[in-house]
Parts: structure tokens; sequence; C-alpha cells
């Protein structure tokens, strides 16, 4: 299984892909709009990077978290909500869709990775060497991995937020959701670079690092969450406006 | 018939397998001198640290006297007085079991530890002296190579060769777990002493550097020199352990050398980059309080051997799975070397019947058949020999049938004999015609047994 299972990731992204730019041929709906095609476009990338980095991290293993939330991701596509929502257009738009995703991407790989620097950490100090641990990488490449997927990340993540509070200044938005999702946005910006910092300064790695990964992926999935629920939200509304 | 003679671990004690041991150069003259004995026609030394051990090809009827010339060639060796000095560590085994000896010995499972890789390597060694020596040449070569063979299904269908049963290697795969590439990291020896060197060594085959800090810098500098590391004085402990990334520690010391608040300052400088202890040190060398610092492992030997054990146990149980697959093999080589044994009676009954039909037949041309042109000649040769095929097929295959399945002293085969009028021959005799001579046939027989 363990061999097969990174070929049929590896199988799985160009097939998502192709569905991807089919799916948006066919509904005409720009891939960068709107959060199902969003998530759907999210959890192809983060399965495309695991793919692409899966041997040069020597990380194989974080596929096992990376596929499931990559499928967590589709679904709640498919599910959750109406697609189709109306969009307010704006420029900077897609600059902020585009660059949310590669870095939401990309954080779930490091979050994939910390999760288990964590498993493997707990593992060693309570010295049991089996069952689990003779399958995850070893301690250090995965801790090597989670910092380069952070690396990577943030500046995209840095990009979505400064372009994302432009946009919210353009339109003028101010619905609760609106706010607490700006709220999170910016707290797990915070975190990621607060990660980063801590780790080039003071020499926060290993535990710390993965658990102030974990949080800030935290901060990002519920970033998500709001807009899947606004999706939804305005989807019914739109619903019980066009009944009567 | 195949003859071992030896002594093991489970013999004989260390003093006495060191006197009959061989090094590189009295191999090469104990094995002529063995391959010189008329009794064997075929022989191989063996010698590791836990086993000596003759394995010889001897005629039938001459197992006693060949059984006595490795017993004195061996005491000879040895330097010993006589025979009788030996005897008590020496074990025999001829025929069947010798040939499971041979098989089992090759598959490590009877090894002192069961499983360990080298022996394969040992015995193949042994097997390319004799070979270059020219004293393996028929079935007994045939029984190692195949022996080679089962040591590598045991090892692939097996896991009797899985799990670390060592303190060093049990170190080096904790190691690998930690570091995805030691050759970015530098392993420190804390320590001279000889119980870390083995896990130093192993451990610092892959790092990128191995110091080595000993109370004694002399002692340190001697062994950093055997070792191709470099020595570093007691008083910069601190700040080796600030460079290196693996420490195995095993000084002499009565109070932990390496204490919780010297890691804290060390892991500061480190920038928090993961420190692995392996402590074999009896009383310990380092504080167990450091393993609960972050990014800090300690192992010490109980936490190693229980590893080790595990792996032994481990082991053990796939004892049987093994041992099944090498009586299967040994059944499947008997039969096959068994078969080998009516090879001389089905190739004197073929040539009888052969020079008989073709003397009938040159004599007819000669005379009656004079006229006859050369296609038609030709023709009435390949009918006669299709004649032959035809006629001898189903004895042949019934023979080798019967012999396979251990005909009784091989009384089919001379019935064959008495019925045909052929030659008589002693079965050793055949055995080594078998082997030697008739190739075209010899290879035929070699197809049947599995490589």
């Amino acid at each position: 299984v363990s061999r097969w299972a990174p070929w049929l990731v590896a199988l799985g992204v160009p097939l998502h892909a192709a569905h991807i730019v089919v799916s948006s041929l066919v509904w005409h709906v720009c891939p960068v709009e709107g959060i199902h095609f969003a998530m759907s476009v999210v959890s192809m990338l983060a399965a495309l990077t695991y793919v692409i980095a899966r041997s040069r991290f020597r990380i194989d293993v974080v596929g096992a978290f990376v596929a499931p939330l990559a499928l967590t991701f589709l679904l709640a596509s498919r599910f959750v909500g109406i697609a189709g929502a109306p969009k307010l257009r704006s420029a900077i738009l897609p600059f902020h869709v585009a660059s949310n995703l590669l870095g939401v991407a990309l954080f779930t790989l490091a979050f994939a990775s910390a999760v288990a620097y964590l498993v493997q950490e707990r593992h060693l100090k309570r010295k049991d060497l089996h069952g689990v641990f003779e399958r995850l990488p070893p301690l250090d490449a995965l801790d090597r991995a989670e910092h380069r997927f952070l690396v990577a990340g943030f500046p995209l993540l840095t990009i979505g937020i400064v372009t994302g509070t432009l946009w919210a200044h353009e339109v003028e938005a101010g619905g609760a959701s609106e706010i607490a999702r700006a709220a999170f946005g910016y707290a797990s910006w915070g975190l990621f670079g607060l990660v980063l910092l801590l780790r080039a300064a003071a020499g926060w790695r290993g535990r710390r690092a993965a658990y102030g990964t974990i949080a800030g992926f935290g901060f990002t999935v519920i970033v998500l969450v709001l807009y899947l629920v606004r999706d939804a939200t305005t989807a019914a509304a739109l619903a019980t406006a066009v009944k009567p | 018939v195949i003859l071992v003679v030896g002594l093991s671990h489970r013999t004989a004690p260390v003093d006495v397998r060191e006197r009959l041991s061989a090094g590189a150069e009295t191999l090469t003259t104990v094995l002529s001198r063995l391959a010189a004995r008329p009794e064997l026609s075929e022989v191989m030394f063996l010698s590791t640290c836990n086993r000596v051990e003759v394995i010889a090809m001897a005629p039938d009827d001459g197992v006693d006297a060949a059984l006595r010339a490795i017993r004195e060639e061996l005491s000879s060796h040895g330097g010993l007085s006589g025979e009788a000095e030996l005897s008590p560590y020496l074990y025999e085994t001829r025929g069947d079991q010798a040939v499971l000896h041979v098989f089992r010995v090759a598959a490590s499972l009877d090894s002192m530890v069961l499983g360990e890789p080298q022996i394969l390597g040992q015995v193949k060694g042994a097997h390319d002296a004799a070979v270059a020596a020219g004293a393996l040449k028929g079935k007994l070569g045939r029984c190692l190579t195949r022996a080679f063979a089962v040591a590598k299904r045991v090892r692939t269908e097996t896991a009797i060769g899985a799990g670390n049963v060592s303190i060093a290697s049990v170190a080096v795969d904790l190691a690998a777990h930690v570091f995805a590439d030691l050759s970015d990291h530098a392993v420190l020896l804390l320590g001279a002493g000889e119980m870390a060197e083995a896990a130093a060594r192993s451990l610092s085959r892959g790092a990128h550097a191995l110091r080595i800090c000993n109370r004694s810098f002399d002692r340190a500098a001697a062994l950093a020199r055997e070792m191709h590391a470099s020595a570093v004085p007691w008083d910069g402990l601190e700040s080796e352990l600030v460079q290196a990334d693996v420490v195995v520690a095993s000084t002499g010391s009565q109070t932990p050398v390496v204490t919780r608040p010297m890691v804290k300052r060390v892991m500061k400088a480190r920038r928090g980059r993961i420190l692995l202890f392996v402590d074999i040190a009896v009383p310990r060398n380092v504080e167990p309080a450091v393993h609960d610092i972050d990014n800090v492992y300690v192992y010490n030997v109980d936490d190693l051997e229980h590893e080790v054990a595990r792996g032994l146990q481990a082991r053990h149980a796939e004892r049987d799975a093994a041992e099944k697959i090498v009586s299967a093999e040994v059944a499947q080589f008997l039969a096959w070397s068994r078969g080998l044994d009516v090879q001389p009676t089905l190739v004197a009954m073929r040539a009888k019947a052969r020079a008989l039909l073709f003397a009938e037949l040159e004599r007819t041309l000669a005379g009656r058949l004079r006229h006859l042109p050369e296609g038609d000649r030709a023709a009435l040769h390949q009918m006669l020999e299709s004649v032959l095929n035809k006629w001898l097929h189903a004895p042949t295959t019934k023979l080798r049938a019967r012999a396979a399945d251990g005909d009784a002293g091989g009384e089919l085969a001379e019935t064959v004999r008495f019925l045909f009028d052929l030659p008589q021959m002693t079965a050793a005799r055949e055995g080594e015609r078998a082997t030697n001579g008739d190739g075209g046939e010899g290879e035929e027989e070699d197809e049947r047994l599995p490589h």
C-alpha cells in the first residue's frame, strides 16, 4: 500500500486539475472566484505540492495527512452551501484568491509535517521505537519540511492579507462574519510570522514550532469555514428572496 | 557422501576455537593439505570466530577413513598432540544430516546471534577459496551454491534478519530516525572505552565528523588516529556538545559527566538543534533529567538493550518458518542428488543400446543395402535414433523418479544393470562420474534443480 499511495495521489492531481478546468468551462465560473471552487483548488494544490516535495524532503508519510485533508476540502467545496453566490468584482480579487489558495496549500503541508513531527517526538520521548515510529520520516526531516513550507507559504499569505485589506476598503463590507474572517486571517498571519521569527531569533524549533504551525493552520481553517458559511447563508438568502 | 566435521560456539570454548581457526594464509595451507588427502574427493574449510568446520565429500565405502583423515588434519593444524585432545569438542554429521547442517549454517540458523548476516559471506569466502584451490568441483560444490540460494530465500521470505540485535545497530537505527542524513552531522565519543567504540564506529561511518573526548587526552588521540577521528580536550566538553549532534557516552565516571544545567546552556547555544545522547556507560554518564529538555533525547544502556531483546525475540519467532524452508530445500537437493546417482546407469544403458543398433545398421548398409544413396542412409540413421529415444524414454524417467524418491540402495538401478548386462560400478564412483564426466547429460540434470 505504501508504495502505491503516493502514486495514487499523483494520479489524482491531474484528474482533479482537469475536473477544475472542465467544470469552470461548463459553468463559466472563474476558478479563482467563489469559495467552493477555491477549496477544490486548494486541495488540488496541496496534493500537487506534496507530490513535488515528497522525494526532496523525504516526507512520504505527510501524504497520509495531506490526502484526507485534500479530500475534506474537496467534499466541503461540494456539499456545504451552493456555489455561485454573487461576486463583487475587483481587479485585486484574483490576486487575493490566488495567493491565498497557494498559501493555504503550503500551510496544509506544513500542518501535516507538524503533526507527524509531534507524533514522532512523542515516541522518542517515551522511548517507544515501534509501530508508527518506524514508518514516519526522521525527526529533523519533518522539522525542516515544516519550516520550508511555512517559509514558502508566508509571503503568499502576506500578499493575501494585504490584498484582502485593500479589497475590503474598496467594497466597504462590514458584516460580523466579515470582521471575524479578517480577524482570524490576521491572527493566522501573525502566528505564522511569530513561528518563523522565533525560530530564526530564539531557536524555537521542533515541538514549539509544530504547535505554532498547527495553531496558525487552525485559524486558516476557521477563515475558510467562515467563507463557506457566508456563501451558504447568502445562497439561502437568495433562495428565500427568489421564492415569492 | 557429504561429511561435516567441526566445532562451534555450541561445542567448544573460545580458546579451542581460536587455535583451530585459520586466517587468509593458513587457510590455503590447510586447504591444500586437506585436498591432497586421497580419502576426500572434495573438501572445503570454513573458519569464522564461532566455528571451524571441514565440509567434505567421500566415497560411500570410505566414510570412516575420510573422517579419520579430517580429524588428523584438524589436530595437526591446531598444533594438538593427538585426536584425543580434540575429540570432545568435535561434532560429525554425514549424508542427509550434513546437507541439512550446511544449509542451516549458511542460513544463519546455527549462528550465535540468530539470523546474523555475516555468516553467509564467510561461507561464500570459504567456498571461493576451495574452488580456487580446485578442491570443490562436483556435488559438494553444488550443495554449497544451493546453500547460498537457500540462505537468500530464508532471508527474503522470513524476518529472521530483521530488527536490531546489537547495541551498535540499535544506536545507528535510532540516529537514523532522528537525523535524515548523518552526513551533515557530527558524532562525539565521550570516553575512549571499548564499549562505545563499536557504536561510535558504526555511527561515524555515515557521519560528517567524529570527535573523541576523553579525560586522558593521549588515549583519545591514540583512538582518534585509529578511527580517523579527531581528539578534543576534556575541558572543551561543553563546546563540543554544542557542535555534535549524536553523543555516545561511555566513560568510567561514577557521577554523571553531562548534567541538566550543562545541556540547558548547550541547547541555548545550539539554538534548539536536536541533540541525541546514546549513553552506554554504567553508571550512567548523562543525567536522566536531560531527557526532559526540549529537543534532547537520552537513550541509556537499558533502553538499547530492551530493543536488542525485542529484536532477538522477533527473530526467534521466525525460526520455525526458516527451518521449514531449509528442510524443504534439503529434501529437494537430496532428490536431485539421488537422481544424479543413477546417471551413469542411464548413460551406460543408452550407450549400449546405441552401439548395438548402429553396429547392426552399419553392417547392413555395408552389405545388402550398399546401393542406398546418402540421403536414404541419413534417414535410416535418423529413424534408429528416434527408435532409441522412444524406447528408452520410459525406463529413463522411471529410474530417475525412483531414485529421487530414494531408491533403497539403488536397487532398481542394480536391476537395470543386471538385465542389460551393464558394467558393475560402486555407487561412489557413479556419483563422481556423474558430476565430472558426460557433460551433456549432466547439464540436463542440472536444470532440474531450481537455481
